[in-house]
Protein backbone atom coordinates (compact mmCIF):
# COMPACT_ATOMS: atom_id res chain seq x y z
CA UNK A 1 0.00 0.00 0.00
CA UNK A 2 1.13 3.41 -0.85
CA UNK A 3 2.76 5.61 2.25
CA UNK A 4 2.73 9.46 2.41
CA UNK A 5 5.25 11.62 3.55
CA UNK A 6 3.56 13.34 7.03
CA UNK A 7 4.78 16.34 6.44
CA UNK A 8 3.22 16.09 2.53
CA UNK A 9 0.03 14.41 3.72
CA UNK A 10 -0.89 17.24 6.47
CA UNK A 11 0.22 19.78 4.23
CA UNK A 12 -2.52 18.78 1.78
CA UNK A 13 -5.30 18.03 4.65
CA UNK A 14 -4.67 21.82 5.66
CA UNK A 15 -5.13 23.16 2.53
CA UNK A 16 -8.06 21.15 1.75
CA UNK A 17 -9.75 22.19 5.27
CA UNK A 18 -8.84 25.88 4.14
CA UNK A 19 -10.75 25.68 1.05
CA UNK A 20 -13.66 24.18 2.71
CA UNK A 21 -13.53 27.04 5.76
CA UNK A 22 -13.18 29.62 2.67
CA UNK A 23 -16.44 28.23 1.52
CA UNK A 24 -18.05 28.48 5.21
CA UNK A 25 -17.40 32.34 5.52
CA UNK A 26 -19.16 33.29 2.41
CA UNK A 27 -22.04 31.48 3.00
CA UNK A 28 -22.02 33.37 6.12
CA UNK A 29 -23.85 35.94 4.02
CA UNK A 30 -26.55 33.81 2.41
CA UNK A 31 -29.87 34.38 4.40
CA UNK A 32 -31.40 31.39 6.14
CA UNK A 33 -34.47 31.18 4.14
CA UNK A 34 -32.15 30.07 1.64
CA UNK A 35 -29.63 28.50 2.99
CA UNK A 36 -32.44 26.05 4.62
CA UNK A 37 -34.17 25.72 0.96
CA UNK A 38 -34.39 22.00 -0.07
CA UNK A 39 -33.91 21.25 -3.79
CA UNK A 40 -35.82 18.09 -3.94
CA UNK A 41 -38.21 17.05 -0.66
CA UNK A 42 -35.96 14.34 -0.72
CA UNK A 43 -32.71 15.79 -0.85
CA UNK A 44 -30.84 17.84 2.10
CA UNK A 45 -30.53 21.60 2.08
CA UNK A 46 -26.86 23.51 2.74
CA UNK A 47 -27.79 24.15 6.31
CA UNK A 48 -29.06 20.47 6.43
CA UNK A 49 -25.46 19.02 5.31
CA UNK A 50 -23.37 21.43 7.66
CA UNK A 51 -25.57 20.39 10.56
CA UNK A 52 -24.37 16.23 9.60
CA UNK A 53 -20.63 17.65 9.44
CA UNK A 54 -21.10 19.78 12.67
CA UNK A 55 -22.55 16.14 14.19
CA UNK A 56 -19.45 14.42 13.45
CA UNK A 57 -17.40 16.81 14.33
CA UNK A 58 -18.09 17.17 17.75
CA UNK A 59 -17.72 13.18 18.12
CA UNK A 60 -13.88 13.48 16.18
CA UNK A 61 -12.36 17.00 16.94
CA UNK A 62 -12.83 16.53 20.62
CA UNK A 63 -11.47 12.98 20.47
CA UNK A 64 -8.61 13.14 18.01
CA UNK A 65 -7.55 16.52 20.68
CA UNK A 66 -7.73 14.24 23.79
CA UNK A 67 -5.55 11.45 21.74
CA UNK A 68 -3.42 14.52 20.81
CA UNK A 69 -2.08 15.78 24.07
CA UNK A 70 -1.62 12.65 25.68
CA UNK A 71 0.97 11.41 22.42
CA UNK A 72 4.38 11.34 22.58
CA UNK A 73 5.74 14.34 20.22
CA UNK A 74 8.25 13.06 17.89
CA UNK A 75 10.37 14.13 14.94
CA UNK A 76 11.13 10.67 13.22
CA UNK A 77 8.65 8.39 11.41
CA UNK A 78 8.30 10.73 8.25
CA UNK A 79 6.50 8.55 6.66
CA UNK A 80 2.69 7.32 7.26
CA UNK A 81 0.66 4.33 5.81
CA UNK A 82 -2.50 4.26 5.78
CA UNK A 83 -4.28 0.88 7.47
CA UNK A 84 -6.89 -1.34 5.36
CA UNK A 85 -9.56 -0.14 7.30
CA UNK A 86 -8.82 3.77 7.44
CA UNK A 87 -7.91 3.37 3.73
CA UNK A 88 -10.93 1.95 2.99
CA UNK A 89 -13.27 4.95 4.57
CA UNK A 90 -11.25 7.25 3.10
CA UNK A 91 -11.65 6.06 -0.20
CA UNK A 92 -15.34 5.38 0.17
CA UNK A 93 -15.92 9.05 1.13
CA UNK A 94 -13.64 10.53 -1.44
CA UNK A 95 -15.23 12.48 -4.29
CA UNK A 96 -13.98 11.91 -7.60
CA UNK A 97 -11.44 14.95 -9.37
CA UNK A 98 -14.69 15.99 -11.56
CA UNK A 99 -16.55 16.55 -8.08
CA UNK A 100 -19.46 14.22 -9.17
CA UNK A 101 -20.34 12.12 -6.12
CA UNK A 102 -21.97 8.93 -7.85
CA UNK A 103 -22.50 6.56 -5.25
CA UNK A 104 -25.49 7.42 -2.94
CA UNK A 105 -24.32 6.90 0.64
CA UNK A 106 -27.37 6.61 3.29
CA UNK A 107 -26.03 8.61 6.61
CA UNK A 108 -26.41 6.62 9.96
CA UNK A 109 -29.65 8.03 11.50
CA UNK A 110 -27.76 9.61 14.55
CA UNK A 111 -25.82 11.71 12.46
CA UNK A 112 -29.05 13.02 10.03
CA UNK A 113 -30.22 16.13 10.74
CA UNK A 114 -33.34 16.37 12.67
CA UNK A 115 -35.10 19.82 13.27
CA UNK A 116 -34.08 23.21 11.71
CA UNK A 117 -31.42 25.34 13.17
CA UNK A 118 -30.86 28.75 12.18
CA UNK A 119 -28.20 28.74 9.49
CA UNK A 120 -25.96 31.87 11.02
CA UNK A 121 -25.35 29.04 14.10
CA UNK A 122 -25.08 26.28 12.02
CA UNK A 123 -22.50 27.70 10.03
CA UNK A 124 -20.60 29.92 12.84
CA UNK A 125 -20.00 25.77 14.75
CA UNK A 126 -19.07 24.77 11.40
CA UNK A 127 -16.91 27.35 10.59
CA UNK A 128 -15.27 26.94 14.87
CA UNK A 129 -14.94 23.41 13.81
CA UNK A 130 -12.29 23.75 10.50
CA UNK A 131 -10.68 26.50 12.85
CA UNK A 132 -10.36 23.48 15.27
CA UNK A 133 -9.29 21.39 12.43
CA UNK A 134 -6.41 23.07 11.45
CA UNK A 135 -5.12 23.79 14.47
CA UNK A 136 -4.90 20.12 15.42
CA UNK A 137 -3.30 19.44 11.86
CA UNK A 138 -0.33 21.33 13.11
CA UNK A 139 0.05 19.78 16.17
CA UNK A 140 0.10 16.44 14.55
CA UNK A 141 2.79 17.81 12.42
CA UNK A 142 4.64 16.71 15.28
CA UNK A 143 3.56 13.04 16.25
CA UNK A 144 3.41 9.46 14.71
CA UNK A 145 0.35 8.99 12.70
CA UNK A 146 0.81 5.31 12.65
CA UNK A 147 0.85 4.92 16.17
CA UNK A 148 -1.34 7.25 17.37
CA UNK A 149 -4.87 5.78 17.43
CA UNK A 150 -8.34 7.16 17.19
CA UNK A 151 -11.71 5.13 18.10
CA UNK A 152 -14.33 5.53 15.52
CA UNK A 153 -17.49 6.64 15.80
CA UNK A 154 -19.83 3.82 14.56
CA UNK A 155 -17.69 1.37 17.28
CA UNK A 156 -15.66 3.34 19.37
CA UNK A 157 -13.70 0.01 20.32
CA UNK A 158 -12.20 0.04 16.80
CA UNK A 159 -9.25 2.39 16.91
CA UNK A 160 -7.83 3.75 13.36
CA UNK A 161 -4.61 5.25 13.01
CA UNK A 162 -4.60 9.38 13.45
CA UNK A 163 -3.23 9.79 9.89
CA UNK A 164 -6.62 7.49 8.36
CA UNK A 165 -8.79 9.39 10.47
CA UNK A 166 -8.05 12.79 9.30
CA UNK A 167 -8.10 11.70 5.99
CA UNK A 168 -11.64 10.14 5.97
CA UNK A 169 -13.18 13.31 8.21
CA UNK A 170 -11.80 15.33 5.84
CA UNK A 171 -12.80 13.38 2.88
CA UNK A 172 -16.16 12.79 4.44
CA UNK A 173 -16.49 17.01 4.78
CA UNK A 174 -15.41 17.60 0.82
CA UNK A 175 -17.94 14.99 0.17
CA UNK A 176 -21.31 17.09 2.19
CA UNK A 177 -19.69 20.43 1.45
CA UNK A 178 -20.26 19.79 -2.29
CA UNK A 179 -23.40 18.42 -1.37
CA UNK A 180 -23.86 21.76 0.09
CA UNK A 181 -22.61 23.44 -2.77
CA UNK A 182 -25.19 21.82 -5.42
CA UNK A 183 -27.98 22.39 -2.80
CA UNK A 184 -27.31 26.18 -3.57
CA UNK A 185 -27.22 25.84 -6.87
CA UNK A 186 -29.51 23.96 -7.90
CA UNK A 187 -31.78 26.64 -5.48
CA UNK A 188 -30.33 28.81 -7.84
CA UNK A 189 -28.29 30.94 -5.12
CA UNK A 190 -24.78 30.43 -6.21
CA UNK A 191 -23.08 29.21 -9.14
CA UNK A 192 -19.75 28.45 -9.52
CA UNK A 193 -18.12 25.16 -8.12
CA UNK A 194 -15.94 24.44 -5.12
CA UNK A 195 -12.31 23.42 -6.16
CA UNK A 196 -11.66 19.95 -5.15
CA UNK A 197 -8.10 18.77 -4.00
CA UNK A 198 -7.97 15.06 -4.22
CA UNK A 199 -5.84 13.09 -1.68
CA UNK A 200 -4.60 11.53 -5.03
CA UNK A 201 -3.15 14.42 -6.28
CA UNK A 202 -0.08 12.90 -3.31
CA UNK A 203 1.25 10.24 -4.96
CA UNK B 1 2.66 40.39 -4.85
CA UNK B 2 6.66 40.76 -5.58
CA UNK B 3 8.48 42.68 -3.04
CA UNK B 4 9.16 45.77 -5.15
CA UNK B 5 5.43 46.19 -6.02
CA UNK B 6 5.18 46.08 -1.76
CA UNK B 7 7.89 48.25 -1.22
CA UNK B 8 6.13 50.57 -3.74
CA UNK B 9 3.06 50.28 -1.66
CA UNK B 10 4.89 51.11 1.19
CA UNK B 11 6.47 54.31 -0.09
CA UNK B 12 2.63 55.38 -1.59
CA UNK B 13 1.50 54.49 2.59
CA UNK B 14 4.84 56.65 4.26
CA UNK B 15 4.09 59.58 2.29
CA UNK B 16 0.67 60.25 2.13
CA UNK B 17 1.60 60.47 5.94
CA UNK B 18 4.53 62.30 5.98
CA UNK B 19 6.63 62.65 2.54
CA UNK B 20 10.70 61.61 3.10
CA UNK B 21 13.56 63.35 1.15
CA UNK B 22 15.37 60.51 -1.42
CA UNK B 23 18.32 59.35 1.17
CA UNK B 24 15.78 58.84 3.84
CA UNK B 25 13.39 57.04 1.88
CA UNK B 26 16.41 54.49 -0.13
CA UNK B 27 17.64 54.01 3.62
CA UNK B 28 14.32 52.46 5.39
CA UNK B 29 12.87 51.15 1.83
CA UNK B 30 16.57 49.17 2.33
CA UNK B 31 15.33 47.41 5.91
CA UNK B 32 11.97 45.06 4.96
CA UNK B 33 11.69 41.66 4.26
CA UNK B 34 9.18 39.66 2.50
CA UNK B 35 7.13 37.18 4.80
CA UNK B 36 3.85 35.22 4.78
CA UNK B 37 1.45 33.60 7.14
CA UNK B 38 -0.81 30.92 7.02
CA UNK B 39 -4.70 31.51 8.66
CA UNK B 40 -4.88 31.57 12.03
CA UNK B 41 -0.79 31.90 13.11
CA UNK B 42 -0.33 34.07 16.15
CA UNK B 43 2.56 35.69 15.36
CA UNK B 44 3.13 37.38 18.88
CA UNK B 45 1.87 36.33 21.87
CA UNK B 46 1.28 37.62 25.29
CA UNK B 47 3.75 38.50 27.47
CA UNK B 48 6.47 38.64 24.13
CA UNK B 49 7.61 42.45 23.67
CA UNK B 50 7.42 42.85 20.01
CA UNK B 51 10.00 42.95 17.87
CA UNK B 52 8.71 43.65 14.31
CA UNK B 53 7.15 45.95 12.72
CA UNK B 54 4.98 44.81 9.83
CA UNK B 55 3.64 46.34 6.32
CA UNK B 56 0.23 44.15 5.12
CA UNK B 57 -0.02 43.32 1.91
CA UNK B 58 -2.53 40.38 1.60
CA UNK B 59 -4.95 39.46 4.44
CA UNK B 60 -6.60 39.73 7.77
CA UNK B 61 -4.87 40.03 11.30
CA UNK B 62 -6.38 40.80 14.73
CA UNK B 63 -4.89 41.50 18.02
CA UNK B 64 -6.85 40.61 21.08
CA UNK B 65 -7.10 40.38 24.43
CA UNK B 66 -8.25 36.77 26.75
CA UNK B 67 -9.90 37.11 29.56
CA UNK B 68 -9.54 35.51 33.08
CA UNK B 69 -11.99 33.46 32.12
CA UNK B 70 -10.75 32.74 28.54
CA UNK B 71 -12.93 34.74 26.51
CA UNK B 72 -11.04 36.61 23.65
CA UNK B 73 -11.74 40.28 22.76
CA UNK B 74 -11.01 41.29 19.36
CA UNK B 75 -9.34 44.52 19.92
CA UNK B 76 -8.06 45.52 16.16
CA UNK B 77 -7.96 44.41 12.79
CA UNK B 78 -5.40 44.72 10.09
CA UNK B 79 -5.56 44.89 6.24
CA UNK B 80 -3.68 46.03 3.45
CA UNK B 81 -1.87 48.30 2.90
CA UNK B 82 -0.97 49.58 6.18
CA UNK B 83 1.40 48.97 9.03
CA UNK B 84 0.77 46.02 11.88
CA UNK B 85 1.71 44.27 15.17
CA UNK B 86 1.19 45.40 18.58
CA UNK B 87 1.39 48.71 18.11
CA UNK B 88 2.02 49.59 22.10
CA UNK B 89 4.46 46.71 22.54
CA UNK B 90 6.68 47.46 19.56
CA UNK B 91 7.10 51.20 20.44
CA UNK B 92 7.77 50.62 24.42
CA UNK B 93 9.43 47.73 24.35
CA UNK B 94 7.24 46.10 27.13
CA UNK B 95 5.44 43.07 26.97
CA UNK B 96 2.50 42.74 24.59
CA UNK B 97 -0.94 42.25 26.90
CA UNK B 98 -2.56 41.20 23.54
CA UNK B 99 -2.34 38.40 20.92
CA UNK B 100 -1.73 39.13 17.16
CA UNK B 101 -2.38 36.47 14.36
CA UNK B 102 -3.68 36.17 11.27
CA UNK B 103 -7.22 35.21 10.36
CA UNK B 104 -6.54 34.53 6.92
CA UNK B 105 -3.79 33.90 4.73
CA UNK B 106 -1.10 36.90 5.00
CA UNK B 107 1.56 38.40 3.15
CA UNK B 108 3.54 40.97 4.78
CA UNK B 109 6.72 43.37 4.86
CA UNK B 110 8.53 42.94 8.02
CA UNK B 111 11.21 44.74 9.42
CA UNK B 112 12.99 44.73 13.33
CA UNK B 113 12.75 46.98 15.86
CA UNK B 114 16.17 47.92 15.97
CA UNK B 115 16.38 48.95 12.18
CA UNK B 116 13.31 51.55 12.97
CA UNK B 117 15.54 52.83 15.94
CA UNK B 118 18.49 53.31 14.10
CA UNK B 119 16.94 54.99 11.74
CA UNK B 120 15.14 57.40 14.39
CA UNK B 121 18.33 58.26 15.73
CA UNK B 122 19.66 58.88 12.40
CA UNK B 123 16.92 61.23 10.34
CA UNK B 124 15.02 63.62 12.42
CA UNK B 125 12.96 63.94 9.41
CA UNK B 126 12.42 60.26 10.21
CA UNK B 127 11.11 60.89 13.75
CA UNK B 128 8.62 63.10 12.82
CA UNK B 129 7.26 60.27 10.05
CA UNK B 130 6.41 57.92 13.39
CA UNK B 131 5.37 60.24 15.38
CA UNK B 132 2.62 61.45 12.72
CA UNK B 133 2.19 57.37 12.40
CA UNK B 134 1.63 57.25 15.82
CA UNK B 135 -0.93 60.15 15.81
CA UNK B 136 -2.63 59.06 13.59
CA UNK B 137 -3.27 55.44 15.63
CA UNK B 138 -4.04 57.57 18.58
CA UNK B 139 -6.60 59.72 16.95
CA UNK B 140 -7.88 56.43 15.46
CA UNK B 141 -7.84 54.07 19.12
CA UNK B 142 -9.82 57.51 20.40
CA UNK B 143 -12.46 57.24 18.23
CA UNK B 144 -12.90 53.90 18.29
CA UNK B 145 -13.63 54.43 21.91
CA UNK B 146 -16.01 56.74 21.16
CA UNK B 147 -18.28 54.35 18.86
CA UNK B 148 -17.83 51.83 21.91
CA UNK B 149 -19.14 53.95 24.24
CA UNK B 150 -21.74 55.99 22.41
CA UNK B 151 -22.64 53.74 19.45
CA UNK B 152 -25.79 51.64 19.15
CA UNK B 153 -25.39 48.44 18.16
CA UNK B 154 -26.74 49.13 14.76
CA UNK B 155 -24.53 51.93 14.50
CA UNK B 156 -21.64 50.15 14.93
CA UNK B 157 -22.58 47.67 12.59
CA UNK B 158 -22.89 50.07 9.69
CA UNK B 159 -20.14 52.04 10.69
CA UNK B 160 -18.00 48.84 10.33
CA UNK B 161 -18.96 47.62 7.25
CA UNK B 162 -19.45 51.43 5.75
CA UNK B 163 -15.41 51.53 6.27
CA UNK B 164 -14.63 47.92 6.11
CA UNK B 165 -17.50 45.94 3.73
CA UNK B 166 -14.82 43.68 2.30
CA UNK B 167 -14.28 42.00 5.83
CA UNK B 168 -17.87 40.14 5.45
CA UNK B 169 -16.82 38.33 3.11
CA UNK B 170 -13.32 37.17 4.71
CA UNK B 171 -13.24 36.35 7.92
CA UNK B 172 -15.53 34.66 10.74
CA UNK B 173 -18.44 37.28 12.04
CA UNK B 174 -17.88 36.06 15.67
CA UNK B 175 -14.41 38.07 14.94
CA UNK B 176 -16.79 41.03 13.84
CA UNK B 177 -18.89 40.86 16.44
CA UNK B 178 -16.12 40.52 18.70
CA UNK B 179 -14.87 43.83 17.86
CA UNK B 180 -17.66 45.63 18.25
CA UNK B 181 -18.70 44.24 21.37
CA UNK B 182 -22.13 42.59 20.88
CA UNK B 183 -22.58 38.74 20.73
CA UNK B 184 -23.34 36.89 17.49
CA UNK B 185 -26.59 36.43 17.33
CA UNK B 186 -26.91 40.15 17.40
CA UNK B 187 -24.59 40.28 14.86
CA UNK B 188 -26.23 37.84 12.45
CA UNK B 189 -29.71 39.21 13.07
CA UNK B 190 -28.28 43.06 11.99
CA UNK B 191 -26.58 41.47 8.88
CA UNK B 192 -30.33 40.16 7.99
CA UNK B 193 -32.03 43.41 8.68
CA UNK B 194 -30.10 46.20 7.94
CA UNK B 195 -29.13 47.11 4.33
CA UNK B 196 -25.33 49.11 4.09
Amino acid sequence: MTSYNRDTLIENLLDQTEIILKKAIEWQLIPHSTFALRPTSESWSANECLQHLNSYGRFYLPAIESVLSRSEKTESSTQFSPGWLGNYFTKLMMTPADGIVSKKMNSPKDHAPKTIIESPMVISEFIDQQEKLLALLSTAKKVDLNKVKVGISIAPFIKLKLGDVFSFVIAHQVRHVLQAQRALVNTGVVEEKLKVISLMSLD
Amino acid sequence: MQLIDSIQKLKTFVFSLHPLSDVEWNDFASIWQQGEAKRKTILTAKGETEKTLYFITEGVQRAYYLTAEDKEATIVFTYPFSFSGVADSFLTQTPSLYFFETLTQSSFLKTSHSKVMELLDQYPNFERFISRATAFTLKGALERQVELQTFSAEQKFTTLLTRSPQVLRLIPHKYLASYLGIDAATFSKLLSTVRV
